[in-house]
């Protein structure tokens, strides 16, 4: 089969692979017809994500069709249409039962800190992601979803991953009703967890970035105010001086490990490579909500630590929470949404890519070239 | 439940200045009707689940961190690991998670797996090109 794979740094090219096979009776082979590219796959491109390997296939969006079935798999058949979350997870295990399907402990023999996941290097399992023509899907019964007739594969893949972790961020933020709400970093991620926000009855929401297409974009989409934090001096004082002097409730982080605004975090955590990225926004998150507030965080940060003012949280009361999206549980929620039309995912796809353009689609997606929010690959063309 | 900021009196309302749609706003106010609250639910197996979960086998190698006591039943064979740097990650993975060592070993493993990959990807036309250099000396060392 044709696949994206991982030449090194800066480097990816579409080439002949292996196809993926059943490895367990549980497994399926899906035959991949939209494949969405990640801002956290940026990370594993930028050679930031330990035990990447030459010859990885990205890819944790995706959605397909159902190939060939594994000996144990009831609930899916060879035609099923199916959107799969980026989680690799048993539906038994100790986290998986108490929902915290984004821990699962049966998928990832490389770590703890995360549980199997598609295409995001054996730091997560070892799995190769749906950025290809097939990919092989374990657990079958537990993840994928099917598609209800009707609808396009566009318009629930996001359900694989950026929707679901947006209103994760969100929901980690316990809004309750009136808040204020500073959502840094306008991506995808960030556009979600916008809108979710104001589902969940936030009663001010800001968006902040450098990036004035994308600031643009989320005034449209999200019906948001935005803050240029490159055109306001010092963000945390502006942001203070936005809601009363004291900050916002809640400030989520949808940014992750190479966020700009600290030169200093920029050339330790990314230079030299002394701490895991640059954790810039985590230390804005923390400056700049108010005393007792809460911060979400669902930015990827690799291990082993990075360089945050811990103290600072701990003098004002403050509320961390974050976690890895635990996918499964939201899409039926999230599915209902899209079909009620409170939420287009859809809307955010600015570029779609045939396969054998994914290194052009990676140039243009990290180059933020093109006014690009997100790229979606068409492994089988607009089949 | 934590406190709101208070607006200054007679101030605008937030909200006219960044105003939603009206479907959009406040249908997921409850938090009981979240999909994630709490985030920790009671213990039951989701649905489509089974047990006993087989133990796949792999034929190749393929490691786990030394904090684990066992392989878990499902993991990912790509990719298995080869050469220097599949020494260094062995060497890595011999390590638990929670020991920076792992994370700086894998790390500079991958560094060497992708000039393992430049050097292969070079030799069909390297290795000609040595071996022709390696002669025109020897040619131009025995006319000296």
């Amino acid at each position: 089969m044709r696949a994206l794979t991982y030449q090194g740094p800066y480097r990816v090219q579409v080439e002949q692979k292996p196809d993926p096979r059943i490895e367990h009776p549980q497994d399926v082979v899906l035959k991949v017809t939209r494949s969405g590219i990640c801002g956290s796959d940026l990370h594993l491109l930028h050679g930031l994500v330990p035990d990447t390997r030459v010859g990885c296939t990205f890819g944790h969006e995706f959605t397909g069709v159902v190939e060939e079935v594994g000996g144990e798999v009831s609930q899916l058949k060879k035609g099923d249409r199916v959107v799969v979350p980026f989680n690799i997870s048993c539906g038994t295990c100790f986290y998986c039962q108490r929902g915290l399907t984004g821990n699962c402990e049966n998928s990832n023999p490389g770590s703890d800190v995360a549980s199997g996941v598609y295409g995001y290097s054996h730091t997560t399992g070892g799995f190769d992601g749906g950025q290809a023509e097939y990919v092989r899907v374990p657990f079958a019964d537990v993840g994928p979803m099917k598609i209800p007739d009707g609808m396009d594969d566009e318009s629930v893949l996001f359900l694989s991953d950026i929707l679901p972790t947006g209103y994760q961020a969100a929901e980690m933020g316990e809004i309750k009703g009136g808040e204020t709400v500073v959502v840094f970093g306008a991506g995808p991620v960030g556009l979600f967890a916008m809108k979710s926000a104001w589902l969940m009855g936030a009663g001010r929401v800001v968006a902040v970035d450098h990036l004035p297409y994308r600031l643009e974009f989320a005034r449209r989409f999200a019906n948001v105010e935005t803050v240029d934090f490159k055109r306001v001096g010092d963000i945390v004082l502006h942001l203070k001086e936005l809601f009363e002097g004291r900050g916002p409730d809640v400030c989520i982080d949808a940014v992750g490990m190479e966020a700009e605004g600290s030169r200093a975090h920029r050339v330790l955590g990314l230079g030299l490579k002394l701490e895991a990225g640059a954790p810039t926004v985590i230390q804005w998150c923390i400056n700049c909500v108010r005393k007792g507030g809460n911060i979400s965080i669902i930015g990827v940060y690799g291990p082993p630590w990075n360089f945050i003012p811990i103290g600072t949280a701990m003098n004002k009361g403050l509320t961390l929470r974050m976690n890895q999206a635990n996918t499964r549980r939201y899409m039926p929620h999230l599915l209902e949404h899209i079909q009620k039309g409170r939420i287009d995912p859809k809307a955010i796809i600015t570029h779609r890519f045939p396969l054998e353009e994914a290194p052009d689609a990676y140039e243009l997606f990290s180059d933020k070239q093109d006014g690009c929010i997100k790229c979606v690959l068409m492994p089988h063309g607009h089949a | 439940m934590p406190q709101k900021t208070p607006r200054k009196p007679g101030a605008a309302k937030p909200r006219a200045k960044s105003k939603p749609k009206p479907t959009d706003i406040a249908v997921d106010l409850d938090p009981s009707q979240r999909p994630g609250v709490p985030m920790e639910t009671a213990p039951q197996p989701l649905a489509g689940a089974r047990v006993p979960i087989a133990s796949q086998h792999a034929d190749v190698p393929v490691y786990k961190h030394a904090g684990r006591k066992q392989m878990p039943p499902v993991f990912g064979t790509a990719q298995p690991p080869r050469g220097l740097s599949g020494l260094l990650r062995r060497a890595a993975y011999a390590k638990p998670d929670h020991h920076p060592g792992h994370w700086v070993l894998l790390l500079l493993a991958d560094r060497v797996d992708v000039w393992e990959h430049r050097v292969k990807r070079s030799l069909p036309w390297a290795a000609p090109s040595a071996v022709v250099l390696a002669a025109g000396l020897m040619w131009r060392a025995r006319r000296a």
